[in-house]
């Protein structure tokens, strides 16, 4: 039995029998037929409910004579995002820009739930990076397709027509991989942060880990921000038209 | 001297790594926590090594050119990333093999 957050807890009383009788239409097999809902999920769950209300209460208080809190964040997001997307993706980027909005987002708030006490990073669990790193490549690929149609393949085939047959297969294998140092880096990151502060809290239990846990506020910050960038620099060259 | 110093290097490493060999199998798993930590020690080291010079660049070039300033800062944090994310692996690798 895994040890569960207050909110797992609180899922698992309510929802432990249609979610594992729904896993089990899909021949899933929980190792935990009582509890099938794990921390990750929950606090995705968490991340989830909370972004839909803000954007609600964005929605809601909108205002063009008294701005209220929430849409001067939300305004400095977008700001944030667009002119990220304008310098890197270039002509076009308003397209992706709800996208790496909530990607960002998403990434950041679960990053920072590390932080308060009574909950954890979803991220520190190496399924979810893998989730966030698996839409991000079939998103590009698809607006790779759109954007340039059949033209795509050209991609993927080097500059020289005669090469072909050796790089294909290399970008094919490059491309794989973007998806693997996507999740790596993202969930090493968190979980070596939350094992950084755990050890210096058994060492000295007052304190010392709160410096780490300073440094893991940045880390959590740019690893949002690096994983933001890299989904955007991926867009940007899957929509390039060779000119 | 020098001579003399590689040999009582290399008698001692001998003297320390023959009660290994003698012991064989069972004792395999004595190394591993000393794998592990050279393991990270090195890809640490070096991975300072080539944020250290990646940083040094980006900021001389900052100091040459401070109106360059975000282009460079992105591409300061992607190859800090990618560099970092080397280390990681080895992380992975290691948290993977330890148990």
């Amino acid at each position: 039995m895994p040890t569960q957050l207050l909110f797992t807890q609180f899922l698992n009383a309510h929802f432990a029998s249609p979610v594992t009788a729904l896993l089990r239409a899909v021949h899933v097999h929980p190792t935990y037929p009582n509890t099938p809902i794990t921390n990750a999920f929950a606090m995705e769950l968490l991340v989830f409910l909370f972004l839909i209300a803000y954007f609600l209460v964005v929605r809601v208080t909108l205002s063009v004579e008294k701005p209220a809190a929430a849409q001067h964040l939300a305004e400095m997001t977008h700001e944030f995002v667009s002119e990220q997307g304008e310098s890197i993706i270039g002509h076009g980027s308003e397209r992706f820009t709800s996208y790496l909005t909530a990607l960002f987002l998403f990434i950041l708030l679960s990053n920072l739930m590390g932080l308060v006490p009574g909950l954890e990073s979803p991220t520190a669990n190496s399924v979810v990076p893998l989730g966030f790193a698996l839409v991000t490549f079939v998103y590009y690929h698809y607006h790779g397709v759109r954007s340039n149609g059949g033209a795509y393949v050209k991609q993927f085939l080097g500059p020289v027509w005669w090469l072909s047959w050796l790089l294909f297969p290399i970008e094919v294998i490059s491309h794989c991989a973007r998806v693997l140092s996507l999740t790596v880096r993202l969930y090493a990151n968190m979980f070596a942060g939350d094992l950084v502060t755990l050890a210096f809290f058994s060492l000295v239990p007052i304190g010392i880990p709160l410096v780490f846990l300073g440094l893991h506020l940045g880390v959590a910050v740019v690893q949002a921000y690096v994983f933001f960038l890299l989904a955007a620099i991926y867009l940007s060259l899957a929509v390039a038209h060779d000119h | 001297m020098k001579k003399l110093q590689y040999l009582f290097m290399s008698l001692a490493a001998m003297l320390l790594a023959s009660p290994a060999f003698a012991q064989g199998g069972e004792v395999a798993n004595q190394w591993v926590p000393l794998a592990a930590g050279l393991g990270m020690a090195l890809a640490a080291g070096l991975c300072g090594l080539g944020q250290g010079k990646a940083t040094a660049s980006a900021t001389e070039a900052l100091a040459r050119n401070p109106g360059a300033r975000p282009g460079i800062f992105i591409f300061l944090i992607l190859g800090l990333a990618f560099i970092e994310s080397l280390a990681l692996f080895t992380f992975v690798i290691i948290f993977l093999k330890v148990k």
